[in-house]
């Protein structure tokens, strides 16, 4: 029997009286590239923050290859919480890239990724910085091993947060707007950056507000409103045929804003 | 009149005491409060609402009320609890908990000064609660650290002046031995004045080298990788 | 040894009065020192280098030396230069001048924050130093530190415990009479740090409430 690599079963999550997420369900098989688009507000970093628990949801399950994190269902039907120490070991299972990225200042670049595995996973140092030059080798980094992260660009911060999560060996990566906090002359340069990782056969679930990228990257795209996924299906359906008619309304909004700064992008 | 400070250094041996008395408790209680603070801090940065309400309330009780009322209940409390000690190691130990209250809200507001996503990217590679307040957050805090835990420092340098009163025998207190045998009181806390002067004076002098040191200690380390990337972007690896 | 509530209660009735006494010298205190606060800011901003001068020394000395022992050179000290003072003025005098220093340190940090629009426009305008001071400064920089001057006024209240030690008759020495005829130190101890929290709290409370009417008042 095949099972999706990352199943979302009824996710709910209020903050006081505000409701960010009512009842979200959705698959992401291995190797797909799925991208979470939706106004600002609609809940879409709340999702993501609450698939690794970094945020506690309110309800619903989480499925990684078959393995329950956090919320699971027991024997007898009764639904329990696992452990802290339970959730913490399987958080890594997903990559998490975040918007500023959250370098850690203090640390070399090596030293930020080979951190985790070292801590977490005990695994051998040598071994594992080893395993970071490769990274960063392959990411166009090397030499910066022993640079701090604020002596880099702001697209080379990222690519070392995305080496990062993927140190830990992670079966997906999740991406929380990944272009919004870089200059927009090198959004184009991270879309094909995340492509090639896409091509290498990651499995992506990217939260993003820029529909070309979305449009670029994503073989699915869910359209996410009101706390409930409004639409979703293969990214030209989505974006080129909308039937929901708040997500037609969105991508007539983006594109108005959009155009323009189409034009202006540089053609090198 | 005029003041006549041959009375002091016919003294000074006294003075000498006080003030080895004074640098020993005070080094030790700052100490003992720094670490006391420690999981003050950590209660009160809990997620947990009953963990921050006593450790709201510790601070809270200690910080509104004087040291020299506070010292007092240490001095009648300890040996109604039954536990007799002299009267040094009672006073090291009432400013000790005096001085962990301010600690702890130093090291509370330097956690809360590093942004949230530093521990949450901890957490995103696994790391628990405990391990990322440990590698990633503590680290970051020390900077930030330095220049209130001075002032506090300080502050509790002057309260153990008030430890004279148990008896204690500190700088003040000699003073108050050498100005009852000869009463020339300006003298006498004029000088007593001065050497805390020098102690406070010289301990702020200390930390701002010590604050300069760890600024420029980064302040260096950007710098000479911003520089040094001129030289290391061609290619060459630099072998470590 | 048991606690013995009893005594810990009968405390109370006299320790409350005794509170009035700390209070008033705190509000004293208090007083003088806003007075010799702003005096000491207004001077330093001459720029006349031996009275900066001559003030930094006394900031750094005031801020480096122990209360207790600025106390003591007021009661013991000025009598022998031939100043007679009451212990009660001998320790509002040492705490205002104690406090005066803290506050030209808060209105300099207060000064360092403000908007120079006004002032500058004043200075434009040609008007007196005297006058930019008391009518377009001052009015100011009272309302913004407010909050460190509530906080100042609970670190004097802290203060008036020490004029104990000089035998002013206030709640920690009334606690200490108290012992002396109940040998009940540790109950009337409490009883006194409980009305000397209870009125720090107050004095909080009340200014954080007047904080947000100016706030309010501020937009």
């Amino acid at each position: 029997m095949t099972h999706p690599l990352l199943k979302v079963s009824n996710l709910a999550k209020s903050f006081g009286t505000m409701t960010a997420l009512r009842d979200i369900s959705f698959e992401v098989a291995a190797g797909e590239v799925v991208c979470i688009i939706g106004p600002s507000g609609c809940g879409k970093s709340t999702l993501l923050r609450c698939i690794n628990y970094l945020t506690f949801p309110d309800g619903g399950f989480v499925e990684v290859d078959g393995t329950h994190i956090g919320r699971e269902p027991g024997r007898d039907g009764k639904v329990r919480m696992q452990s802290h120490k339970r959730i913490d070991q399987l958080r890594p299972m997903m990559g998490f890239v975040f918007q500023q990225f959250n370098l850690w200042p203090h640390m070399t670049v090596l030293e930020n990724i080979a951190r985790g595995p070292i801590k977490v996973q005990r695994r051998p140092r040598e071994e594992v910085e080893r395993q970071a030059r490769a990274l960063l080798a392959r990411f166009g980094l090397a030499g910066k091993e022993d640079a701090y992260p604020s002596a880099l660009s702001g697209g080379q911060k990222q690519r070392v947060a995305i080496a990062r999560a993927l140190a830990m060996e992670p079966r997906l990566m999740l991406f929380d707007e990944p272009t919004s906090a870089l200059d927009p002359e090198i959004v184009k340069e991270v879309l094909l950056f995340l492509r090639e990782l896409a091509d290498s056969g990651m499995t992506m679930v990217i939260v993003t507000h820029e529909i070309g990228f979305a449009r670029h990257v994503a073989d699915r795209v869910i359209f996410l409103d009101g706390g409930l996924v409004a639409e979703q299906g293969p990214a030209r359906q989505v974006l080129g045929d909308p039937q929901n008619p708040r997500l037609r309304e969105f991508l007539a909004q983006i594109h108005e804003v959009a155009a323009p700064a189409d034009l202006s992008t540089p053609s090198h | 009149m005029t003041l006549d400070f041959s009375v002091i250094l016919d003294n000074w041996p006294l003075f000498a005491a006080g003030l080895w008395m004074t640098l020993v408790v005070a080094l030790l209680s700052i100490a003992a409060g720094f670490l006391l603070a420690i999981p003050v801090a950590i209660m009160a940065l809990s997620h947990r609402r009953w963990l921050r309400a006593i450790a709201g309330a510790y601070v809270e009780w200690f910080r509104n009320i004087p040291f020299i009322v506070v010292l007092y209940i240490f001095f009648y409390g300890l040996p109604f609890m039954g536990l007799r000690l002299p009267e040094p190691v009672v006073g090291g130990i009432a400013l000790a908990f005096y001085a962990s209250t301010y600690f702890s809200e130093v090291i509370r507001g330097a956690v809360l000064a590093v942004p949230k996503g530093q521990l949450e990217a901890a957490r995103a590679v696994g790391m628990s609660y405990f391990m990322g307040m440990r590698e990633v957050v503590a680290p970051q805090t020390l900077r930030l650290l330095l220049p209130p835990s001075t002032n506090t420092a300080i502050s509790m340098i002057k309260e153990t002046s008030v430890l004279s009163t148990i008896t204690v025998a500190e700088i003040t207190y000699q003073g108050l031995v050498v100005q009852g045998a000869t009463f020339a009181p300006f003298e006498v806390f004029l000088t007593t004045a001065a050497l805390y002067w020098l102690i406070t004076s010289a301990f702020a002098h200390g930390m701002h080298r010590v604050e300069r040191a760890a600024g420029a200690a980064q302040g260096s380390q950007q710098a000479r990788h911003s520089l040094a990337d001129k030289y290391l972007q061609l290619g060459m690896r630099r072998s470590k | 040894m048991d606690f013995d509530l009893l005594a810990f209660g009968d405390a109370f009735p006299r320790l409350l009065p005794a509170a009035l006494t700390n209070l008033t010298i705190a509000l004293g205190a208090m007083l003088l020192a806003l007075i010799g606060g702003t005096v000491l800011t207004v001077l330093r901003t001459t720029g006349i280098g031996l009275l900066t001068g001559a003030i930094g020394v006394l900031i750094s000395f005031i801020r480096g030396t122990p209360i207790l022992v600025q106390i003591f050179l007021f009661y013991y000290g000025l009598p022998a230069l031939g100043l007679d003072l009451t212990p009660i003025q001998a320790g509002v005098l040492a705490i205002a001048l104690n406090s005066s220093i803290f506050i030209t340190e808060i209105m300099r940090g207060g000064l360092a924050g403000m908007d120079p629009g006004p002032v500058e426009a004043a200075i434009a305008l040609g008007v007196r130093a005297r006058t930019i001071w008391t009518r377009v400064i001052l009015p100011q920089l009272y309302i913004r530190i407010l909050p460190p001057l509530v906080n100042e006024l609970t670190t004097i209240v802290k203060g008036t415990a020490l004029l104990s030690v000089i035998t002013v008759v206030e709640v920690l020495r009334t606690a200490q009479q108290i012992a002396n005829t109940t040998f009940r130190p540790l109950e009337a101890l409490l009883a006194a740090a409980i009305v000397l929290f209870a009125l720090n709290l107050a004095i909080s409370q009340l200014g954080r409430r007047i904080e947000t009417r100016f706030a309010a008042r501020r937009g």
